[in-house]
């Protein structure tokens, strides 16, 4: 009996044998398991309730929301959710790895095409996100996770959000801080699908250079590493900078050359990184446009998936020595080794934003509260507005639609 | 309209008028009719509407909750799922995904506020677990999109900036209905521009036809909006609550 019970309790929902915990996310833990009805391996993430009594997770939801909508090759699949035993449990796709590991690994050796693979399949991701108006605002290393067949997928989408009206204010609190965008460094609240291109421009040349590119201290620092690398914007590359709420002046230095900060990378690979890099947002490319640039069509093609070079599969990478470059620390939730992030515990600096009531948008604002007075309509008015309908557009309907 | 209207899962969940209106079998057996059926989900549109009054956000919150009920009833019958706390649960999830959260405790407190009859309380433990019911019937869809945003737009398109009140109101009134469950949204809109603009006794043809739609399904849409307000009228609080009765829940 005791048995039974114990194989009963292993079976979530009837359905998924539970395995090993593959780690633990920020607002619940990850666990692989067998889905018994296909025989897939997959990911379960067992959502936490909070102590505050506030149903499901926020965060959570915000994930499933646009994950439901986000069906596409290079992002993680959401397979299924499932309430079991009053936890909310969503079910993705196992992924072996991820790119921060494949970076970190001094065992692999990227070559220019490994490279090439890597971050088109990170823009393909970014690109289907942006054409249906989803910013991710949290692209970094380690969440862009790695298939079994070497398939790159945009994961971890508990930070995007629509981007539909353009006068929507948003937070600028986003990203981790190595891979922000000047402009929200700067305090924008208005910004688009650009915030997304730069942080994949930083992971390209991560990618280059196999270390995190601008490691800022602060969000001060940050901008000093950024306008160090590629000069103090003048007013002329980038007009709307002053009017950002946090700007400041900064000292003019001149910056270096894209061949200088990439000295091994192919002339096609320095223009799409100074693209993607551009400081007006406006004028930063897009991820389409990054998708069509020369440097993936002329030149060696991208290595293939499968054959990318990647670390062990996550379970045998427990007793792996850490990276030889930068400062690693074990961390304490994981055996997985990690890179320090600066700040570590505010990574995503926005606090308020993952747990308690996120900020309204403003679309329409003017209406709220106060919804106009329903209109009434009579039976002289309906009886009006019935033999207009029928006359009106009898003979262009006729004309357009034969 | 956001460009992604025509990949979402909105359009792929949108339904025929004859899927929306099915009385679930357990409701049937309790005498609930079709007349019955629509007129609790009007009741409990009006319920939405009042509490995010007191709670305070946004219309677009409203239409999205609204939603949500209608769409839970396409799957599940009244009887297993109480409209009375259906609503408020929808309102609670609405508010949470279009990002503007309202705390549970909020909105039991609203309800004994504005609600003096005892079927209508609910507890902040009953409202989180009917979270979790909902999210299972909505399959995790939760992605609403709405007639709202293009309309100013649109209007002044028209040159009919001046009655963004009354086709705003209209917009709200078509929640009363079940078109969000049946129509894209855009083509919404254009119907209520269209009835508005008779109303207005402004002609618009020449516009209407440059925008390339489908002007037959706009017309029918705001045939049923007339026939809707039509109707309205003859409802009465006595034919609610004699609906509501059959039901019978919250003893
Ligand atoms: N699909 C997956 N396959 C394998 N491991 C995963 C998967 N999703 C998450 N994990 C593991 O769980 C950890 C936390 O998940 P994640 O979604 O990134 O949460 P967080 O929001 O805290 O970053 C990841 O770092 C990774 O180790
Ligand atoms: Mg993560």
């Amino acid at each position: 009996m005791a048995d039974l019970d114990q194989l009963l309790t292993k079976k979530v929902a009837d359905r998924y044998l539970k395995r090993e915990v593959l780690g633990e996310g920020t607002y619940g833990v990850v666990f692989k398991a067998i889905d018994t009805k296909t025989g897939q391996v997959v990911a379960i993430k067992k959502i936490r309730l909070g102590k505050q009594k506030e149903g499901v997770n926020f965060t959570a939801l915000r994930e499933i929301k646009l994950l439901k909508e986000l069906k596409d090759p290079n992002i993680i699949e959401l397979i299924d959710c499932f309430p079991h035993k009053g936890n909310l449990h969503l079910v993705f796709e196992f992924m072996e790895t991820d790119l921060e590991a494949v970076i970190r690994d001094r065992n692999i050796v990227l070559s220019p095409t490994d490279i090439k693979s890597y971050i088109q399949m990170t823009l393909k991701g970014l690109a289907v996100c942006h054409k249906k108006w989803v910013l991710h605002r949290d692209m970094k290393p380690n969440n862009l996770l790695i298939g079994p067949r070497g398939q790159l997928k945009l994961a971890d989408f508990g930070l995007a959000r629509i981007f539909g009206s353009p006068d929507r204010r948003f937070t600028h609190q986003v990203f981790a801080r190595w891979y922000r965008a000047p402009e929200l460094l700067f305090g924008a609240k208005q910004y688009g699908p650009g915030v997304d291109v730069w942080a994949a421009a930083c992971i390209f040349a991560e990618l280059l250079l196999r270390r995190p590119f601008l490691q800022g201290a602060s969000d001060i620092d940050q901008l000093g590493k950024i306008f160090a690398a590629f000069g103090t914007p003048k007013p002329s590359q980038w007009p709307d900078m002053i009017y950002l709420p946090d700007y400041v002046e900064y000292q003019f230095v001149p910056g270096q050359t894209f061949r200088t900060l990439f000295p091994m990378a192919s002339d096609d690979a320095l223009d799409l990184l100074s693209k993607m890099f551009a400081y007006d947002p406006k004028a930063r490319i897009s991820a389409q446009q990054a998708l069509e640039h020369r440097y993936f069509s002329s030149g060696p093609p991208p290595t293939e998936p499968a054959l990318l070079p990647r670390p062990p599969p996550k379970k045998d990478s427990m007793d792996s020595k850490p990276s030889e470059f930068g400062p690693t620390v074990l961390s304490p939730n994981s055996r997985k080794t990690r890179r320090v992030m600066p700040e570590k515990g505010n990574d995503h600096g926005i606090g308020n934003e993952r747990s308690g009531p996120a900020p309204m948008s403003l679309d329409f604002s003017v209406y709220d509260n106060r919804p106009p007075a329903r209109p009434t309509i009579n039976s002289a008015d309906r009886t009006h507005l019935k033999r207009k309908l029928d006359l009106e557009f009898q003979i262009p309907e006729d004309d357009e639609y034969p | 309209m956001a460009t992604n209207f025509w990949t979402s899962t909105h359009l792929k969940e949108l339904l025929e008028q004859e899927e929306v209106d099915v009385v679930h079998n357990l409701d049937k057996q309790r005498g609930i009719t079709l007349d019955d059926f629509k007129l609790i989900k009007l009741q409990m549109t009006n319920y939405i509407a009042r509490l995010a009054q007191n709670v305070k956000v946004r219309q677009r919150v409203v239409a999205t909750a609204v939603t949500y009920m209608r769409r839970v009833y396409t799957k599940r019958s009244m009887t297993e799922y109480d409209p009375r706390l259906l609503a408020p649960s929808c309102l609670y999830l609405a508010a949470k995904s279009e990002e503007s959260t309202v705390q549970a405790r909020l909105l039991v407190f609203y309800i004994k506020k504005i609600y003096p009859d005892e079927r209508y309380r609910c507890e902040i433990k009953e409202i989180l677990e009917m979270e979790m019911k909902i999210l299972e019937a909505l399959n995790y869809y939760l992605v609403v999109f709405h007639p709202y945003r293009s309309l100013p737009q649109l209007l002044q398109d028209a040159g009919m900036s001046d009655a963004i009140q009354l086709t705003w109101g209209i917009v709200n009134d078509t929640y009363r209905m079940d078109l969000i469950l049946i129509h894209p949204p855009y083509l919404i809109g254009l119907a209520c521009i269209y009835v508005a603009s008779v109303l207005n006794e402004k002609d618009n043809t020449a516009w209407f036809e440059d925008l390339r739609v489908d002007m037959n399904v706009v017309k029918n849409i705001a045939m049923e909006i007339l026939d809707f307000y039509d109707k309205q009228r003859t409802i009465s609080d006595e034919r609610v609550n004699a609906a509501m009765h059959k039901l019978g829940l919250r003893k």
